[in-house]
């Protein structure tokens, strides 16, 4: 019953007219953002973290969670019609997706891309609504040593899971970490690595940085490739499945939405995870699995289903922990922080309205997404046919303005670009931004706990294996570290290559 | 890998120069720990990973990256936007929002596509105009006049 009065409560906040209003822009500009392969979900959140200032917190949150799973519809629509996935979690879509449009059956991919989606984010939203609770509760009890060990599992495991070279996603953390630390000092508030400057006494901005790594270096690296790209031109009928379309599809769905549901609460890119384990799956398990890559309906909506759920379940360690798990949860992290927020464990019965209108905005933005996309998805095709040369300058602008209009300071444009720069030299030779951002949100909570936690043992160290949790998360990281070392995984980077070529 | 020698190379002195620069706060004890304490640990374990890529690199065990070469056009729009995108927040202050974000969107236009004369303008004025209401009205937040002074 208490779950039925809480939903209640979260519907009365979701279903006012400005959240609901919020609720659909969001969406909206997380399709386009989807949609359009120039800008990714993190740097349109970004963006629109100075919008939010003024933002009930509610509000602000509505929005933005909406930009984030509108986002993984709108990068499915990409993948199918044009070969060319908006954002990462539609790579996998591409390889049937596209094939199916070949075919002529564009609207059928697109429609199982939608309902998949739409199926696995409500059953994502319940296990959200389950299990956030859940994991808060037990984390009443976590003490400084626990979510030290939290943050450096968290951080190993997303070095751990990264397409790339693990050590260079190490490294990032690392320089992230350090990123983390100029300012005051979280404990003793002694300055340092401000170079005298009063822009930097409050650290590295969360926003110019996003920005720069994923706004700015986004397009630089688009102009460096800028060539001529031809949308595929299709008339797009019956966008409704027929029913051998479902017969095929509510097993991969089903499953998607469960893999990917608990992929997205462990650290690491959990939608791009999720869709790429999800297809391997379900080829495995078909009967058929030659198949797939020749446009089988399965291909789609496995992975559409998985990165969906993913999404949400990547907000349960935020929203329960206080740990955020991936660059877009950090920003979530900052947006609530910007309103005096702490998500946390006592985040849920703290600000019950917000959590709960949270959770019945996403029931709500799911429904939105599908009523509206299924009609648009021939407005978004014209707009993927805007011009590099139109569109590069607008990114570049909207950078621009957003982290001006924070604090209405010129030094933080120059640290913008100078990260910009430097991330798009970094992705260049193979260094990717994305565990910067996070460890740069979660070095102060790591730096504040592992030096509490000396201060209760008196600088012993074992106080971080004399505890159960702890020790669990000690020996996780620790294995994370050990294992690529015993077995290279060669195996998994040449199967993603072949998955994106 | 010869840009992985090169990045572990700067990424070695970097963690010696953090650590030096550190090296001015105090570190504390691991009993009561300092401001020193967690940039130091951190500049250790820098150097430690940048070790682990220079050894990687020189082992030549590394896979290769997907990334391909940027033709000379290419690096010309790089260039030619980082420019404009430095000269913008140099006249920001002076020049005021409207024509500074004018002028940015000008440059940026023209060079990364040659689009046509009228379109430029067109498309200039109506990015700086519309993002100047939404900003300045809208969002009430104080954009530099300038020079124009408004």
């Amino acid at each position: 019953m208490d779950i039925l009065a809480n939903v209640g409560l979260g519907f009365t906040v979701a279903l006012t007219p400005t959240n609901l209003l919020f609720c659909f822009l969001g969406a909206l500009v997380g399709t386009l953002v989807g949609v359009l392969p120039g800008l990714g979900p993190v740097g349109a959140v970004a963006f629109l973290l100075s919008l939010t200032f003024k933002m009930e917190p509610a509000s602000a949150v509505i929005m933005l969670a909406g930009i984030y799973y509108g986002a993984m519809y709108g990068g499915s629509t990409t993948s199918i019609l044009v070969n060319i996935p908006g954002e990462t979690a539609s790579v996998v879509t591409c390889l049937d997706g596209y094939r199916m449009a070949r075919q002529g059956r564009a609207g059928a991919a697109l429609g199982m891309a939608a309902f998949g989606s739409f199926i696995a984010g409500t059953f994502g939203v319940i296990g959200l609504m389950f299990l956030a609770p859940l994991l808060g509760r037990a984390a009443l009890s976590f003490g400084p040593p626990e979510f030290f060990a939290l943050t450096l599992t968290g951080l190993t495991l997303v070095a751990y899971l990264t397409q790339g070279s693990m050590i260079k996603a190490l490294v990032m953390a690392v320089l992230g970490l350090l990123a983390g630390t100029a300012g005051m000092d979280p404990i003793s508030g002694q300055e340092r690595f401000t170079y005298g400057t009063l822009t930097l006494r409050d650290g590295f901005g969360l926003v110019p940085v996003a920005m720069g790594l994923f706004g700015v270096a986004e397009v630089l690296d688009n102009l460096a490739r800028m060539g001529s790209q031809s949308v595929y031109e299709t008339k797009i009928k019956g966008l409704l499945p027929n029913s051998q379309d479902w017969k095929d599809s509510v097993r991969p769905i089903a499953r998607g939405s469960l893999l990917g549901f608990f992929l997205g609460i462990l650290p690491g890119p959990g939608p791009v995870i999720a869709s790429f384990v999800s297809y391997a799956m379900e080829k495995r398990l078909s009967r058929y699995p030659e198949k797939f890559g020749t446009g089988v309906i399965e291909g789609v909506a496995g992975p559409e289903a998985a990165n969906n759920a993913a999404t949400a379940g990547s907000f349960i360690p935020l929203l329960s922990l206080g740990i955020p798990t991936s660059a877009i949860m950090a920003l979530f992290m900052g947006a609530l922080m910007i309103h005096g927020i702490q998500p946390g464990p006592l985040f849920i019965a703290r600000y019950p309205e917000l959590f709960w209108g949270f959770i019945a905005s996403m029931y709500v933005g799911n429904a939105m997404l599908l009523v509206l996309n299924l009609p648009l998805i021939g407005m978004w095709v014209r707009v993927l046919k805007t011009p590099y040369g139109i569109l590069c300058p607008l990114i570049l602008l909207f950078c621009l303005i957003g982290v001006y209009s924070l604090n209405a300071n010129v030094v933080e444009i120059t640290i913008m670009l100078a990260f910009g720069i430097g991330g798009f030299l970094m992705r260049r030779v193979g260094f990717e931004g994305a565990p910067f951002i996070l460890a740069l949100v979660l070095g102060p909570i790591m730096e504040t706990s592992l030096r509490q936690s000396l201060l209760i043992s008196r600088g012993n160290f074992s106080i971080f294996i004399n505890r159960p949790i702890c020790a669990v998360l000690i020996v996780l990281t620790a294995a994370f570290l050990i294992w690529p070392i015993i077995r290279p995984k060669k195996e998994r980077i040449n199967h993603s290559a072949k998955v994106t070529k | 890998m010869r840009s992985d020698i090169a990045v572990g190379a700067i990424l070695l002195a970097l963690a010696g120069y953090i650590f030096l620069t550190a090296s001015t706060l105090p570190f504390g004890t691991a009993r009561v720990p300092q401001t020193a304490f967690f940039p130091k640990t951190l500049a250790v374990v820098l150097a430690s990973l940048s070790l682990v890529l220079l050894a990687q690199a020189l082992a030549g065990t590394k896979v290769p990256l997907d990334s391909d070469k940027i033709g000379s056009a290419g690096w010309f729009r790089i260039g030619a936007s980082l420019a404009t995108l430095i000269g913008f927040a140099l006249a920001l202050e002076p020049l005021g929002f409207l024509l500074s974000t004018f002028l940015l969107m000008v440059c940026l236009l023209r060079t990364i596509e040659a689009q046509s004369w009228g379109k430029v303008i067109a498309v200039a004025l109506a990015t700086s105009l519309i993002t100047y209401g939404l900003f300045a009205w809208l969002l009430g937040v104080p954009l530099p006049a300038g020079v124009l002074g408004i």
